[in-house]
């Protein structure tokens, strides 16, 4: 039994949404959640909003008071989270130690992204920051980390295909992944490259997207059921230690070890996996790293099945962020409503049979060759 | 590739490479030395991390061999060539691992291991549209 639990989900379809507003999608999402739930929105005794990208793209700050007012709820605590890729999963961190420390007994937690504009270009860690101003952008990080990980441990292309390939093959039973049709081996490797040896299917795709989680303590979520109950929630940063091991990611080693910790339970337990597939050699390390392999076994373990439903963890039934695309902020929330969508036994043709504990993996920015954020939620039921 | 020219380009960041014109002495990365605990920082932080002293701007080195590398093929930020190359470098001189531009004449010979030296000059653009210096690492010349 977690020390807080989620009562209430709600999203809206990833994908374009040129005719809504920032405010449309966030409030769409967090209706949805509220009826979920089965709360009003008055019982909201806190919210937690995120969005990374609409400072940037539309010169606009503090949207939460905006979106919560919208699907009702004004007065109580708001706050505006920003923490790059992880903006939804910390904003959901917060709020549940919120509810942990007693503070509250019901918050909200919403992400919402508009980031399908003309000329969005390739994303970077921030635009003053020197190594964007080297030339930097997102895709090249983790390409410079395939490429290592090819010489240190034999990876091969195929190996990093298999995980588009995988992906997509779940995201066929996924209502809200933008990109649903399965894609072969040889289709991924002759998609045009990004950046070597990332081809653009190896690549998640921007998205339109919002996403909210209704967290509460133990006692509110007996009263209103469905509950899943939260393990652990771990927030950590980089070490930016020089020189970084590009294959070894010790935050994100540390930030499993941490969470499992926590949790009093190991990789072994888990029945579902949620990690952040921003570039398929990223959910490879983060194979390694949450020790559903051993180093280095990363692209073999996708390879020979494991991590495809039916395997031995499965990773990403949700389709992951390459076929939802990745409207940053909501992108950690939509993952933690993967995994209680499936410990609820809700998920349909992609269920996971008699699944009980789930683990919501995300990390977001670049800094001296580390992340800026690392997350990892673990859930039961 | 030094010329009166380029003494006039301003680089795309101050203090984190020397600048032309170099006559006699090669391009140099700096970054931070802390004089108390002998520690070598890239780029330059205010503080030591260890001894919370001011830490000194200071040559890290110019020489080095590819730790990682990309190329990116699609379209290009800050008016960088199309494609262009990035990479980690371990430089000798101080055992630092640090972010840099590669060479973008030189993509085919790219490869992990690579030895490789720093120049600087004109390479893409500050974000405005005005030329400016980047340094880039680039296969060191056999003599």
């Amino acid at each position: 039994m977690g020390s807080a639990a989620v009562v209430g989900i709600g999203f809206i379809p990833f994908g374009k949404h040129p005719d809504k507003s920032l405010i449309d999608i966030g409030a769409e999402a967090l209706a949805a959640a509220l009826k979920d739930s089965g709360i009003r929105p008055s019982q909201v005794e806190a919210g937690f909003f995120t969005s990374a990208l609409a400072g940037r793209l539309f010169g606009d700050m503090t949207v939460g008071q905006n979106v919560f007012w919208e699907a009702g709820v004004n007065r109580v605590p708001i706050v505006n989270v920003e923490n790059a890729c992880t903006s939804g999963s910390t904003a959901f961190y917060l709020a549940y130690n919120a509810v942990v420390a007693g503070q509250f007994d019901l918050a909200v937690v919403l992400g919402a992204e508009k980031m399908c504009v003309p000329e969005f270009g390739l994303i970077n860690s921030g635009q003053t920051e020197l190594d964007t101003q080297l030339g930097l952008v997102a895709p090249a990080s983790f390409a410079m980390r395939a490429v290592r990980h090819m010489i240190d441990f034999g990876t091969t292309p195929e190996h990093l295909a298999q995980v588009s390939v995988k992906n997509r093959r779940h995201a066929q039973h996924n209502s809200i992944a933008q990109f649903r049709q399965p894609v072969t081996l040889q289709e991924v490797l002759a998609a045009p490259m990004i950046v070597d040896p990332l081809t653009r299917l190896m690549c998640c795709p921007i998205a339109d997207g919002a996403a909210a989680v209704v967290v509460c303590s133990p006692a509110v979520a007996r009263r209103l059921g469905r509950a899943v109950n939260v393990e652990a929630a771990i927030l950590c940063s980089g070490s930016y230690e020089n020189p970084q091991n590009l294959t070894h990611w010790e935050t994100d080693y540390r930030g499993s070890r941490m969470a499992y910790e926590k949790a009093g339970l190991g990789p072994e337990d888990l029945d579902l996996v949620e990690c952040h597939d921003a570039f398929t050699i990223a959910e490879i390390l983060h194979y390694e790293a949450l020790g559903l392999c051993k180093e280095g076994e990363g692209g073999r373990f996708v390879a020979e099945g494991h991590a495809s439903l039916g395997g031995k963890t499965p990773v990403n039934v949700s389709g992951g962020l390459l076929s939802r695309g990745h409207p940053v902020a909501a992108t950690g929330l939509a993952q933690i409503c993967e995994v209680v969508i499936q410990l609820r036994d809700e998920a349909g043709l992609r269920q996971i049979k008699n699944a009980k504990i789930g683990l919501a993996h995300c990390m977001g920015g670049d800094k001296a060759g580390d992340t800026k954020s690392c997350t990892v939620i673990v859930f039961s039921r | 590739m030094e010329n009166t020219v380029e003494t006039q380009i301003p680089p795309v960041v101050s203090g984190v490479f020397t600048l032309p014109p170099y006559d006699k002495t090669a391009p140099t990365m700096l970054g931070g030395l802390c004089k108390v605990c002998g520690r070598y920082y890239f780029p330059k932080p205010v503080y030591c991390r260890t001894c919370l002293e001011q830490v000194e701007l200071t040559s890290v080195g110019s020489e080095g061999s590819i730790y990682s590398y990309t190329v990116i093929r699609t379209k290009p930020p800050l008016g960088l060539p199309q494609p262009y190359a990035v990479g980690y470098i371990d430089l000798e001189e101080t055992r630092l691992r640090i972010f840099c531009l590669l060479d973008p004449t030189a993509i085919d010979q790219l490869q992990v291991g690579l030895p490789v030296s720093l120049r600087v000059g004109p390479l893409g653009h500050d974000g405005t549209g005005a030329s400016c210096l980047r340094p880039y690492f680039s296969p060191r010349r056999r003599n």
